[in-house]
């Protein structure tokens, strides 16, 4: 079933915050067009897990993207690779125009404006409401508005694996089940993507596999089919 | 009547003063809005740029226009060297901001007594850029020189909000200003942004020391005084708002060029401080606001 070559797979990472370990010798993959949700509860590691991938914390061990290791501590370096990150909390550029951030995310599009438009295309398919709000300044959107301007500039960037921590957060119900939605859509059309989020029930819809995490260290691989109950994931949690 | 234009005389030299102190203000702000870093280098760039023109000027024999722009490239390039071999160093082991600031403040003592072996410490000038008798408009003359600050001053402020506003460079510099880890998590060059902030502050100091040196004269160590008034304007205007340090900097000369009539030239720098107190009790935010 699974494929000879994952396209990402991180193996012994650990990750640490001056003298508080993180993130415990981590062994995970992602193959390719897979969604996988990274669970668990706050704390447990799932933000630095996804940072020690992008090298944005001091970490141990090795990730390999594609089948080659990639760079530690070089953040830039990792992105350019195509590997972006939704960070938690969106990291829009708030006083910035929707424009200029989409701008931003393709700052790297080596190709003309004929691959520039293909990616925006994509984009305002996808999310039509920003289409609408392109001169608007970024920070004066909804919640749910920004995060899809989050997710909107990282497709500017035309990732070849897509890594969202907590797109949910503080969103109202109804603005997370779209986004996931859309999520969705993306993963479909053969985008691999790691989902961190806190709200198991609605990762676990969508996501083909997670990893549950707790206290720095991966303690269950789920498969989404097996859980069918709330009491079942619970289970998991204090297992 | 004799007394208004004596003021209105005033309040132009003041202008003058005050677009010089604006342009320095805005290195400041665009150092500090890539990293972080108060640059107290600054002053040497201002220092450099009025050194080096004139040395090219006189020891080369280059006509004007080529010596200033010799020399601005050379210190921009210089801004560069001050950021990868002084905070670069200190930012890759992730030192603290306060560490950077004094790093960047002994780059500036190295800079200027570097200046004082090489050129020693005789004050030099340079000529004024269009040597013709100054304009009259009633009372009040109006040297060219001033019309060279000032047209000058303008145009680069117009020019750096263009690029900030037009260029993919400028706007990924803003980027970096906002969330510096955002950017670089979409592989925006968040170093190289680093060093053009450097070259880009420095080349504005230098600009700065050339277009005042014809007024006043240039050594070794006027570096400081200008870099705290370009500190001040930077201040006044909202720390990290180049716009704002622009309009700091046009208060800071009037204030002074007002208090050196009216209490005597000892009391210039007090003015200047004064307005510095005035602003950190009462707006510390600035004209403008700061930008975070």
């Amino acid at each position: 079933m699974a494929n000879p070559e994952p396209i990402l797979k991180a193996t012994g990472l650990s990750a640490r915050y001056g003298h508080v370990e993180a993130l415990k010798s981590v062994d995970m993959h992602v193959e390719e067009a897979e969604l996988v949700a990274v669970l668990g509860p706050n704390g447990a590691g799932k933000s630095t897990l996804l940072r020690a991938i992008m090298g944005l914390v001091e970490t141990g061990g090795t990730v390999h993207f594609r089948g080659k290791a990639l760079p530690r501590h070089d953040t830039v370096a990792v992105a350019s690779q195509g590997i972006i990150l939704v960070p938690e909390g969106r990291g829009i550029f708030g006083p910035m125009s929707v424009a200029e951030n989409l701008q931003l995310g393709a700052y790297r599009l080596q190709g003309g404006k004929g691959e520039y438009e293909r990616r925006q295309a994509r984009v305002f398919e996808l999310f039509p409401r920003l289409k609408e709000r392109l001169s608007q300044v970024a920070g004066s959107m909804s919640g749910g508005e920004q995060q899809m301007l989050a997710i909107g500039r990282a497709l500017m960037a035309d990732p070849k694996i897509l890594l969202l921590d907590e797109p949910s957060l503080g969103l109202a119900p109804r603005v997370m089940t779209e986004i996931l939605e859309k999520l969705r859509v993306l993963n479909e059309q053969g985008l691999p993507i790691v989902l961190v989020e806190q709200k198991a029930p609605l990762a676990l819809k969508l996501a083909r596999r997670a990893y549950l995490l707790s206290l720095g260290r991966i303690v269950a691989a789920i498969d989404p089919r097996e859980v069918q109950s709330h009491d079942e994931l619970a289970r998991y949690y204090f297992a | 009547m004799g007394d208004l234009s004596f003021v209105l005389q005033i309040l132009v030299s003041g202008l003058g003063v005050g677009c010089v102190y604006g342009l320095i203000g805005i290195g400041f702000c665009v150092i500090y809005n890539a990293s972080g870093i108060v640059n107290f280098a600054q002053g040497a760039f201002v220092m450099l740029g009025g050194m080096i023109t004139h040395a090219l000027l006189q020891r080369a024999g280059l006509p004007l226009p080529l010596a200033a722009a010799i020399s601005i490239v050379l210190v921009a390039a210089l801004g560069v060297v001050v950021e990868r071999v002084v905070v670069r160093p200190l930012w890759n082991r992730q030192a603290t901001m306060f560490v950077m600031i004094l790093a960047t403040l002994a780059a500036q003592i190295v800079i200027e007594r570097l200046t004082l072996i090489v050129a020693g410490d005789q004050p030099r000038t340079l000529p004024v850029f269009t040597d013709l008798p100054p304009i009259r408009i009633g009372t009040i003359a109006i040297g060219y020189q001033f019309l060279w600050i000032v047209g000058g001053s303008l145009t680069i402020v117009t020019l750096l909000a263009l690029f900030f506003r037009m260029t993919n460079t400028g706007k990924a510099m803003r980027a970096c200003a906002i969330n510096r880890e955002a950017a670089s998590l979409l592989g925006i060059p968040v170093s190289r942004m680093l060093a053009l902030s450097f070259a880009l502050s420095a080349a504005l100091g230098a600009i700065a020391g050339i277009l005042i040196t014809p007024t006043q004269y240039t050594a070794f160590n006027v570096g400081v005084p200008f870099a705290i008034s370009g500190f001040i304007a930077a201040i006044v205007g909202g720390f990290g708002r180049p716009f704002g340090a622009f309009l700091g900097g046009l208060m800071l000369g009037l204030v002074q060029a007002i208090a050196v009539v009216s209490l005597g030239a000892g009391l210039k720098n007090v003015a200047a401080l004064s307005v510095l107190l005035v602003f950190l009790f009462f707006r510390p935010s600035g004209l403008l606001g700061t930008s975070k």
